[in-house]
Parts: structure tokens; sequence; C-alpha cells
């Protein structure tokens, strides 16, 4: 048996039930008989989740921002919480740092509920959120010393800049860096304690591709200290070349979950052919809808993806275009990637604008 | 409580500080210039009628005369005080600047004077040095009138003459007036502002959140930072006493008492912009909205201008306003040496203080909706 805590959306009152794990159980409230579910994890038998969310709810007035969901993150991998923006991600991972206060569920970390024992696992995780800016005019080093000095358990300050290729920079004033040597120092900021668990908030939005490639280094360099990551992040990129696991949320449920290979086997079926620099791409978007292809999307500068489910199709484009006279740069043919399944299951594009992708 | 992250806190908010232009500039040069600018070019500002109490001892034909001839300059707003008052204490309870006694025996040594040649008789001027510009008019209107009364006695003697008392020990002038409030003032902008920082551009910048998954406790974070306000507030405090004895020769008394009023401004100030950056939660529009609420506060509680010049609506306007009460408990007790004053008002900013920081805790908080 294992205990399990539930607070009640409506009045606030925490009650406690017993039950086994992986049990679901209708629960009411004892003060205002509000109804709800709750599942028995199996935390307390099983010490290889890093993170874990049952149930998880958030509701700002009439708005669901997070509805109902549940995913475990296992210790030394990293995970990322992939959506496009105002899905969700950062109301559940500031609800995972105990920032924000959720409606209902409840979230471990390294075992811990983070509701009651929230300042037991301090010392073990270390946080950037979204858009941080840290203290302008103290340096690099002062401000890692700073925030380590914060923190029981330290971690070698001096170890950090280096790993995170920061020493030229380590006397700079914060405010004179680069957006992208900003990153990298929030990201340091957040290993100052040596901490078991990462959470990285959209880390590289903002950045350009080069600085984006930098942090993703910097993040794929936890990794082999088998530190656990929670990233969360719009760019299908970023979650394809870094996470060990992904999970797709869309306005606030979790709508895939797995690995990349398990997404892109499982909701990821089709090819996508691209068409560069096409003369009047609007007219041939037209063309080809009315020709029954469904899934057209314009990609900006004359350039088209059409989504074909078997190759013949590409034969059947190419005439089109040949009768047509379509004047064109070039063509290819790209297996399903996340864009394409996050396509698939939602509709919808998840990077809005192509030239903010990397 | 760990001492050591606040100590540590309040280390890197003075090396932030100092390496701040904007921050050094406000805190320490702004007033510093101020000071020097009005105490340089400070004259008389105007007003079309002063007040003046007038005490007739005499109650004799010629007194009333003295009387009547003030008041036909039309200079003055002539309040007449009972002859039998205590005009000393009179003066202190009512907080009275300007006072002219004719004594008893004024009509009686004015006729002697024509068989005594030394027979002389002296109206008694209370007045307020730091009103410089009340006291040089009545000053000056005085002694005309007694100059031709002088002159249709006796031609040239001086039969009646003035006796000037200050109704404070020692002599004052504007920048007297001024450099409390300049204190007060400067340690209500770096309190209100520097809240307003901590609690919008910090929240902004994800600092107020990071903070919060990290040991240390808000309390601790707040007491850090009211270390570093005590001590920018001791730092502007010395700064302008040292300008005004060096630079003006003034006379400044800074006692215990002096401190603790400080220290209940920075608190209160601190928790003034702790409301105003819960209400107003973006960066721009708080130092809008904190401009808004002292800029108007610095000139109608007294700083820069005695209240007694503004009309009557705006005197009472300034009595609900924390700074005016600052501004005399500072003044009472650095220049003027009414400490009972500065008591009754340094309670009232103690209770200020109380009022808005603990709302200001209690109302903001780290945590996201």
């Amino acid at each position: 048996m294992t205990e399990q805590k539930f607070k009640c959306p409506n009045c606030g009152q925490i009650t406690s039930f017993n039950g086994d794990s992986g049990e679901v159980m209708l629960v009411s409230c004892e003060t205002c008989n509000t109804k709800g579910r709750i599942t028995f994890s199996n935390s307390g038998m099983n010490n290889n989740y890093a993170i874990e969310v049952s149930h998880l709810k958030k509701v700002y007035g009439d708005l669901i921002a997070v509805n109902d969901i549940s995913f475990s993150v296992k210790k030394g991998e990293i995970f990322a919480f992939l959506g496009p923006n105002g899905a969700g991600k950062t109301t559940t991972v500031e609800m995972i740092e105990s920032i924000r206060q959720p409606s209902m569920g409840s979230i471990k970390l390294l075992g811990k509920d983070v509701e009651t024992q929230f300042n037991e696992v301090k010392e073990k995780i270390g946080i950037l959120p979204q858009e941080f800016h840290s203290f302008e005019r103290l340096t690099v080093q002062e401000t890692l010393v700073y925030f380590s000095n914060l923190f029981k358990k330290k971690g070698d300050v001096d170890d950090i800049i280096q790993s995170l290729d920061l020493t030229s920079h380590k006397n700079m004033l914060y405010k004179n860096l680069s957006g992208g040597l900003k990153q990298r120092v929030g990201v340091a900021i957040s290993l100052v304690n040596d901490p078991e668990i990462i959470f990285l908030d959209e880390p590289t939005t903002g950045l350009d591709p080069k600085a984006r490639r930098e942090v993703w280094s910097v993040i794929a360099g936890l990794r082999k200290k088998r530190k656990t990551v929670f990233l969360t992040t719009h760019y299908m990129e970023e979650a394809e070349s870094l996470a060990d696991h992904i999970a797709v949320i869309f306005k606030g449920k979790i709508i895939a979950e797995g690995s990349l290979e398990d997404l892109i086997r499982n909701y990821g079926k089709n090819s996508v052919l691209h068409i560069k620099k096409c003369k009047n791409a609007d007219d041939v978007i037209k063309m080809l809808n009315q020709e029954g292809y469904e899934q057209v999307y314009s990609e900006g500068n004359g350039d088209i993806a059409i989504t074909i489910d078997y190759k013949e199709r590409v034969l059947e484009i190419l005439s089109h275009l040949r009768h047509d006279c379509i004047e064109y740069e070039s063509l290819d043919i790209r297996r399903s990637n996340l864009e394409e399944v996050f396509l698939r299951l939602t509709g919808a594009k998840l990077t809005e604008d192509k030239e903010d992708a990397p | 409580m760990n001492l050591k992250i606040i100590w540590m806190d309040f280390i890197y908010s003075i090396k932030g500080w100092y390496r701040s232009k904007g921050g050094m500039f406000w805190s320490l040069a702004f007033p510093v210039i101020l000071i020097l600018l009005f105490g340089a070019i400070f004259s008389g500002i105007g007003s079309s009628k002063y007040t003046l109490h007038i005490q007739d001892q005499d109650q004799t034909e010629m007194s009333r005369m003295f009387n009547a001839t003030l008041n036909s300059t039309n200079l003055f707003s002539i309040n007449v005080v009972d002859a039998d008052v205590n005009v000393t204490s009179f003066i202190k309870e009512k907080n009275i600047k300007s006072l002219i006694v004719i004594p008893k025996g004024f009509e009686q040594t004015i006729q002697e004077s024509f068989l005594n040649p030394s027979a002389r008789v002296d109206l008694q001027f209370y007045f307020d040095p730091s009103e410089q510009t009340t006291t040089q008019v009545i000053r000056s209107v005085i002694t005309s009138i007694l100059q031709e009364m002088n002159k249709n006695l006796s031609q040239s003697r001086t039969i009646i003459g003035v006796r000037e008392i200050s109704t404070i020990t020692t002599n004052f002038n504007f920048i007297d007036f001024f450099l409390p409030g300049m204190i007060g003032f400067t340690i209500m902008q770096g309190a209100i502002y520097g809240s307003i920082e901590r609690n919008t551009k910090y929240r902004k910048d994800g600092i107020l959140r990071k903070l919060l998954t990290t040991p240390i406790t808000r309390t601790e974070w707040i007491l850090a930072k009211m270390l570093f306000m005590m001590f920018l507030a001791a730092l502007t405090t010395a700064l302008i006493t040292i300008i005004g004895v060096l630079v003006f020769g003034m006379t400044v008394n800074i006692t215990a008492w002096v401190i603790v009023v400080i220290i209940a401004t920075s608190f209160l100030f601190s928790g003034m912009g702790m409301l105003i950056g819960r209400f107003v939660k973006e960066e721009e529009t708080a130092d809008t909205a904190a401009g808004a609420i002292s800029f108007p506060m610095m000139f109608l509680a007294g700083t820069f201008f005695p209240l007694e010049q503004m009309p009557q609506f705006l005197q009472t306007i300034a009595h609900v306003l924390p700074l005016y009460y600052v501004n005399e408990a500072l003044r009472n007790s650095m220049i003027y040496m009414n400490q009972n004053e500065s008591l009754i008002n340094g309670a009232v900013v103690i209770i200020f203080a109380a009022v808005f920081f603990i709302s200001g805790v209690l109302l903001t908080k780290w945590k996201e909706d």
C-alpha cells in the first residue's frame, strides 16, 4: 500500500488516501464533496524515476492550461517536452518546479512529493527558467559564486566555467554578454549545486542558429555526466538531436510520447516532398488542393511541402507540374520527422515561422 | 535564518550598485548637485500675504495705532494673540513662525521719552530663521514703520526699537531647512525604485522564480535587501551631511533617533515600492507609477519649500503624506533640536513604515499564480 495526497481543486483541502501502486481510485473531498480521481504511483517502489507526474491539471478560470497529464522521466535521460507556444509546457514545468500551484494532481521529484517536501529536493535540482536574465552588473564568475553560495552542496565553479567554455568570459559583466553566452551562463547557474535533475525551460528560444547549437552541445554534455535533463522546447530539431524521450504536448494534453524512433514509427508513416523556390507557389498549392492533395503547405520563399503516403504520388505530382509548366529550382523527398508527426497528430505546424527554426 | 546568505547577498548588491552609473548618480551625485544648486541659488520665494501674530500687552491707543499701521500695509494676515497668553509656549505649541509682542508700558514709555531722552521701548519680534523670506519681509516692514514713528516722535532718537528673538536657538537659513528634506527624499527615491526593480524586473527576468527553487528563503532575501537599503541610506545621509557641514558650515545633529527615523524611512518606502510592484507588474509602468507618486509627494511634503507658503488645501494634503513626517522628524531632530516634535513625527513614520512594509511583504510573493 502507498499513500497519495489529494488536493481538492475546489476548496484546496488536502486529504491522504491509501492504495496499491498503479491503482486508480475515485475519491471525494471531505470538505466540499468534490469528486476526483487519483492514481497511486509506484515511485516509492521504483527508484529509477527522477520525475513522476500524475494527473496534473492547471485551471485559470475557464481556461484549462494543463489538462490531466501524466508522465515519468527516468534518471539519467534527456526528456524533451515538445509543443508549440501556449501548449502548456512552461505551466507544467513550473508546477514541477513548485513555482506554480497545480489545480490537481501529484508530482514527485526523486520520490519526494513537490507539494509537501519540495525543500528537501531543492539541493538536488537545478533550474533555468524561461527567458532568464541574471543580475546585470555581476561578472560571470560572481554570478556563479552568488548562486553557488545559496546551496549547501556546491559544484566547483571553476570546473563549471571551464566545462561550459566560459573561461575567457568569466570576468565580463553579465549585461555585456551575447544572447548565446547568457544562456550558457544560465545553464551554468543551473549546475552550481551539482544537481541530479536539471530543468531547462526553452533554453535556446531567441538565439541564432550558431548560439543554439552551442547550447545544444552543452546540454548533450550533461548526458555524459548522467544528469537527468527536463527540456522544454518548441524546436523539433532540438528534441530530435538531444532527447532520449519525447512527450508532445498540445492544448494542455500530451498527445504522443516515446523515443524519436517510436514517434516516427507510430505517427509519421508518410514522407514529405519538398519543392524549392517554386514560381507562383500559391497557385500551385491551389492546383494541388484541387487535385486532391490535402496536406500541402507553403514554407515561405516559394517553398512547398506536400505530405505523400506512397511513392507513386511523386510521379503524379511531377506530371501535374510538367503539365502546367511550373518552374522550380529543386525537389527532394524526406522521411518523416517530428514536424510531420506533429502535423499528423494536430493538423497544425509546430514551428510557426520557418526562419525561427535552426 | 542563514546569516551567511544574507551577508553574501548584501555584498553582491553593493557590487552591482557600485557598477551602476545610474544607481550611483541617483543615490549620491543627484542629491549633492541639488544641495549645491539650491544652496547657491536660494532666494526668497514670494508670497502676497504673510501670516503675522501680534500680542498687544499694552492695549493703549498708541499700541492700537501701531497695529493699524501694520494692517494698512496689506502685506499681512494678522492674528491677534490674547495679552495673557505665554508667548514662548504658544509659539512652540502652535508652531508659529512670526510673532510681534507690543510690551506693556509701550505708550507710557513713548510719553516719557518727551521728558527723558534715554527712554526707549523695544517690540519683541519672534521669528523662525528657517522662514527666511517671511522674516525678511516682516523685518523690513517693521523697520520702516518704526523709522517713520521715531522720526515723528523725536527727529533723530530711537524711542521704539525691535528686539529680535529667534524661535529656535541657532540661526538657520534655507539650506538648514533643505538638507533634511533632501535626505528624506533621496532615501525615498532609492527605496521605492530599488524595491520596484526587485519586484518587477527580477520577476520578468526569472530571477525570483530561480530564487524560489533555491534554499534561500524570501525572508532572508528581503532582509538582505533591507540591509543594503539601510547601507545606501546611511551613505546618502553621511554624504549630504558632510556637504552641508563642509560647504555650508551647517551644524547638524545626528542622534540615535535620526538613525531610527532613517531606518524606518527605508522600510516605509521599500514597502511602498513593493506595493506598487505588486499592482503594476510591468517594470516601465511601475517606474512611471512610482514617479507619479514620489514626485508630487516630494513637492507637497515640504522637501524644498516650507508648507506655510502653500495654499491651505495643499497643507492639508501634506499631512497625509508619509514624506512630510519624515522631513519634519529629521528637520526637528537634526537641525532645530526640537526633539519632542521629532519624536511625534518619527512615531508617525514608524507607524507608516510598519503598515507599508508589512502590507508589502504580505501582498507580494515569488510564486506565480
